[in-house]
C-alpha cells in the first residue's frame, strides 16, 4: 500500500461455502475514479467479491484495505461504500425522495440537511420532474439513477454496482452506459462494475478484470486485453464471445 | 470509533434476533409438539385394542371414511365447477358472485347442519314444499351439510390454481388444431393433477374431522367425531377421546405431508398469459346459472335461520316478533359473545404478530434453523382442532391457564396459525431480496428498516391474516369445545348444546349473530384495505 492512489486494495481473498471454494487467492487494486469491471460467466465468483468488499459476507482468508485501512471486519455502513443491486431494491413504499432522503434522516449528523442533500443529489441525476412519483411508475433506467441517488447519499467514496443493467432492454443499456459514465465523472466516483457482457466492460471500464472459476484470468486495460489475451480462456470468453456477437449484429465491421 | 460501535450494534442486532428466532421456535413447539406428545403418553396406558375393536368404534369408522369420501368427491367437482365458472367466462359481477359464495366460511359448520335441518328435517321449510314427510337425517343429511360447509375452501383454493395457469400452451394447441376436448386431457388435467390432490386432501380432513354437521343432522348415523364428542363431553372418557383423535390424526397428517411435497413444485413459470376468453353466449349463461343456483343453496340456510329468528314459534305462531332475540340474549349470550370478541379479537393480534415475526425470519434470514422454524409452525396444520383441544386439555390440565381466556386464545392461534403464516410468508418472499443488505449498507438497523420499508408493503396481507384469525377464532367450534369454563364459554358454542334440547330458534338466533359479527369484521377488513392499503399503489 505504497500507492497512494489506491483506492481498494485486496490482498489474498478466498471464500468457500462449505467445501465448495467461489473464490481463491484473488488480489487486486482499485485506482481512485477507476472504473473497474470484474468481467466473467454467472458463477465464476465475481458477485461474492462485490459482497465481500461491502462487509455483506465475510472472506474465508485475505484482507480488504481501503485508503490504507484493512477494514475487512468493517460492518457494511463503516466502509463508506455504496451499492446498486441488480433489481435497485428500492424502497417501493416511498417516493423517488422518500428513497434517496431515507438513509439521511436515520443520520443524526445530516438529519437538518437531509432535504436539502436529497433535493440536491436527485437534480443532479436527473430526476427532479419526478421527486414524488413511486418507484414502480419510473423507467427501469430511471429506478437505477434512483438507486444511484440513494447511494451517494451517504457520501460513498467507491460505488459498487452489481449488474445493474442486465435487467433492461438493449436499447436502455445502449444509453445507459453513458448516463452512468457521466454519472461517475460528476461525482468523481470509484466504481466497481460487475457484469458478464463482454461488450459493456470494453467500453465503459478503465481497466477490466475477467474471472473463471474463483480465480483472475487478466487484469488490464480494455485495449490490452483485446490485443494481448493472457491466455485461450480470456480469447475465447471475451473475443470470440464478442466476435460472433458483432457478427450476429449483421454487417458491423469488426476493425 | 463510529466502527467500533456500529459493529457493536450489529452484534447486538444478531443476538436479539437469534434470541427472538429461538423464543418462537420454542414456544410452537411448546404448544403443539408436547400437548401431542402428552396425549402420546395418555394413549400408552389405553386398551387401544379393545376400543378399536369395538362394534360401535369400527362402525362409526367406517361411517365416516364412506361420508366423507362422499362429501369431498361431491364438494371439490361443485368447487371446480365454480372455480371454472369464474375463472373461465365473461360473466359479470365477478366479485359479487365470489363474495356470497364464501358466506358459509363465516358460520360455524354445526350451523350448517341447523340451517338444513331448518329447511330439510321433520317440518323442514322444504321438506314440506317437496313432501318429504320424515326429513333429510343421517347419511344424505351430513353429505349435503358437509358439502355446504367445505367447497367455498376449495373454492378458493381451486380459483388461485386456475388463476395461475398459463394459457400459451393452450393458444399453441389451438393453432395446431388440438380439439378443446383433447386440450382439456392433455393440458389441464396434468396441470390440475397435482393440486387437485391437495384439495381433496384438504377438503377430506376438513370433513371427516367436523362433528358439527353430523351431530345435528346424522341422526343415528354416528361418526368418529360425534363420537369422540359425546365420549369426552358426555362421559368425560378421555381414553375413548384420544384413540378417535389418534385416528382422525392419520388423515390430517397425510394432507399435510401431501401439501408438503406438492407445495412449490407447482407452476414455476413466473409470466402468466391470462386467458383471452371468445365470447360465449352459451358458456356464458351457463355460468349464470351455476353461479345463481349454488348462490341461492348458500343464501337458503341463512334467510332459514332469519325466518326462525324473527317470528314466535315456527311454524305454530307465524307472527313477527323479536321474542326469540329476547329470549337468547337472556341466556347469558352476550357475556359469551364478549368472551368470543374477546378470544377473536386476542388471536387476530397475538397471532398475526408472532406469525409476522416467524415469517419474517424465515423468508428472510433464511438458515438451517429457519427452516425447522416454517416446518414447527406449519406442523399445527397436521392436527384437527378437536384432537388438538384434547390434547391441550391433558396437557395443561392444573396449570394457571387452564379454565382460562389465555388457553382458548392459545389453541385456536395454534390451530389456525399455518394459513396466515403462509400468507405473510409467501408475500415476504416477493419483496425485494436486497432491502436488508441495501439497509445495511446505508448504516440503518434491521428493526428500522422492517419498520420503514417492510411492514409498509405487507400491510395488506397483515390485515387478510387479522381477518382470517378472527373469523375462524370466532366461528370455531372445534379446538375450544373441551377447554372452556362457565365464564369463559364462547358464543358458537352454545350452538351444539342447544342440539341437546333441540332449541332451533336459539340455535338460528346465535348463528345469525355470528354470522353478523363476522359480516361486520369482513366489511371492517376490507374499508381498512382501501384506506391502509390502497395506498400502496396509487
Amino acid at each position: 500500500m505504497t500507492n497512494t492512489n489506491d483506492r481498494i486494495v485486496v490482498e489474498h481473498l478466498s471464500k468457500s461455502f462449505g467445501s465448495r471454494e467461489v473464490l481463491s487467492d484473488v488480489s487486486f487494486t482499485v485506482k481512485d475514479q477507476e472504473f473497474l469491471s470484474i468481467l466473467g460467466p454467472s458463477g465464476c465468483g465475481k458477485s461474492t467479491i462485490l459482497r465481500i468488499l461491502i462487509g455483506l459476507i465475510e472472506p474465508t482468508s485475505g484482507k480488504v484495505f481501503k485508503n490504507g485501512v484493512d477494514i475487512t471486519n468493517f460492518p457494511p455502513a463503516a466502509r463508506k461504500m455504496g451499492i446498486v443491486f441488480q433489481n435497485y431494491a428500492l424502497f417501493e413504499n416511498m417516493t423517488v425522495l422518500g428513497n434517496v432522503e431515507y438513509a439521511l434522516k436515520m443520520d443524526k449528523t445530516k438529519k437538518a440537511d437531509s432535504r436539502r442533500i436529497a433535493l440536491e443529489l436527485i437534480e443532479r441525476v436527473g430526476l427532479s420532474e419526478h421527486l414524488n412519483k413511486r418507484p414502480y411508475k419510473l423507467s427501469g433506467g430511471q429506478q437505477q439513477r434512483v438507486a444511484i441517488a440513494r447511494t451517494l447519499a451517504v457520501n460513498p467514496d467507491v460505488i459498487l454496482l452489481d449488474e445493474p443493467m442486465s435487467a433492461l432492454d438493449a436499447d436502455m443499456r445502449l444509453s445507459l452506459r453513458h448516463e452512468l459514465k457521466s454519472i461517475q465523472k460528476e461525482f468523481g466516483s470509484t466504481m466497481v462494475y460487475i457484469t458478464h457482457d463482454q461488450e459493456e466492460a470494453l467500453a465503459m471500464s478503465d481497466r477490466i478484470i475477467v474471472m473463471d472459476a474463483g480465480v483472475i484470468r487478466q487484469l488490464d486495460t480494455p485495449q490490452n486485453i483485446v490485443e494481448h489475451p493472457a491466455d485461450d480462456y480470456v480469447q475465447s470468453f471475451v473475443l470470440d464471445n464478442m466476435k460472433l456477437k458483432m457478427v450476429s449484429l449483421a454487417g458491423f465491421n469488426i476493425a | 470509533m463510529i466502527e467500533e460501535k456500529q459493529k457493536l450494534l450489529l452484534r447486538s442486532g444478531h443476538a436479539s434476533s437469534a434470541a427472538v428466532k429461538a423464543l418462537l421456535f420454542v414456544f410452537f413447539t411448546v404448544v403443539v409438539a408436547l400437548p401431542l406428545l402428552r396425549m402420546f403418553v395418555y394413549l400408552a396406558e389405553v386398551d387401544i385394542v379393545s376400543i378399536v375393536t369395538s362394534m360401535r368404534f369400527r362402525e362409526a369408522l367406517s361411517r365416516s371414511v364412506t361420508v366423507s369420501v362422499v362429501s369431498m368427491l361431491i364438494s371439490v367437482a361443485l368447487a371446480l365447477l365454480l372455480a371454472y365458472a369464474l375463472a373461465r367466462s365473461n360473466i359479470r359481477f365477478k366479485s359479487v358472485w365470489r363474495s356470497v359464495l364464501v358466506v358459509p366460511m363465516l358460520i360455524p359448520s354445526i350451523s350448517h347442519g341447523i340451517g338444513l335441518l331448518i329447511l330439510l328435517g321433520r317440518n323442514g321449510f322444504l321438506s314440506k314444499l317437496l313432501g318429504l314427510e320424515s326429513g333429510i337425517y343421517g347419511f344424505w343429511g351430513i353429505v349435503i351439510g358437509s358439502v355446504l360447509y367445505s367447497f367455498p375452501v376449495a373454492f378458493l383454493m381451486l380459483s388461485d390454481i386456475l388463476l395461475y395457469e398459463d394459457s400459451t400452451p393452450y393458444d399453441a394447441a389451438s393453432v395446431l388444431g388440438i380439439p378443446k376436448l383433447r386440450q382439456f386431457g392433455a393440458l389441464t388435467v396434468p396441470y390440475l393433477r397435482k393440486p387437485m390432490i391437495t384439495v381433496m386432501f384438504a377438503v377430506l380432513t376438513m370433513i371427516i374431522t367436523d362433528y358439527g354437521v353430523p351431530l345435528m343432522i346424522g341422526g343415528q348415523y354416528n361418526t368418529l367425531p360425534v363420537m369422540m364428542y359425546r365420549d369426552v363431553i358426555g362421559q368425560t372418557d378421555f381414553s375413548k377421546g384420544a384413540v378417535i383423535g389418534l385416528v382422525l390424526l392419520v388423515p390430517a397428517v397425510v394432507a399435510f405431508l401431501i401439501d408438503l411435497l406438492n407445495r412449490d413444485k407447482g407452476n414455476l413459470s413466473f409470466i402468466i398469459q391470462p386467458f383471452r376468453l371468445v365470447k360465449s353466449r352459451l358458456r356464458d349463461g351457463a355460468a349464470y346459472l351455476v353461479c345463481a343456483v349454488v348462490c341461492v343453496i348458500v343464501l337458503l340456510p341463512i334467510g332459514a335461520f332469519l325466518m326462525l329468528s324473527i317470528v314466535e314459534h315456527y311454524p305454530i305462531d307465524m307472527t313477527l316478533t323479536w321474542h326469540n332475540f329476547e329470549r337468547v340474549m337472556g341466556m347469558k349470550t352476550s357475556l359469551y359473545l364478549r368472551n368470543s370478541l374477546l378470544i377473536a379479537t386476542g388471536v387476530s393480534l397475538i397471532g398475526t404478530t408472532l406469525g409476522f415475526c416467524a415469517a419474517y425470519f424465515t423468508s428472510r434470514m433464511k438458515s438451517w434453523s429457519s427452516r425447522l422454524l416454517h416446518l414447527v409452525t406449519i406442523t399445527s396444520m397436521a392436527i384437527p382442532g378437536l384432537v388438538l383441544g384434547l390434547s391441550y386439555v391433558l396437557f395443561f390440565n392444573g396449570t394457571p391457564i387452564y379454565n382460562t381466556m389465555m388457553i382458548l386464545i392459545l389453541v385456536n392461534l395454534i390451530h389456525f396459525v399455518s394459513s396466515p403464516y403462509l400468507m405473510m410468508y409467501n408475500t415476504l418472499n416477493k419483496l425485494n431480496e436486497n432491502l436488508e443488505d441495501v439497509g445495511a449498507t446505508l448504516g440503518v438497523n434491521r428493526f428500522r428498516l422492517i419498520r420503514d420499508v417492510v411492514l409498509p408493503q405487507v400491510k395488506g396481507t397483515a390485515l387478510e391474516m387479522i381477518s382470517y384469525f378472527f373469523v375462524n377464532s370466532m366461528m370455531t367450534i372445534s379446538a375450544v369445545s373441551f377447554l372452556w369454563a362457565s365464564n369463559t364459554k364462547p358464543v358458537s358454542l352454545m350452538i351444539p348444546q342447544f342440539e341437546a334440547t333441540m332449541n332451533l330458534e336459539a340455535a338460528a338466533v346465535v348463528s345469525l349473530l355470528i354470522l353478523a359479527v363476522n359480516l361486520g369484521v369482513k366489511v371492517i377488513i376490507s374499508l381498512s384495505h382501501k384506506v391502509f392499503a390502497g395506498k400502496d399503489r396509487d
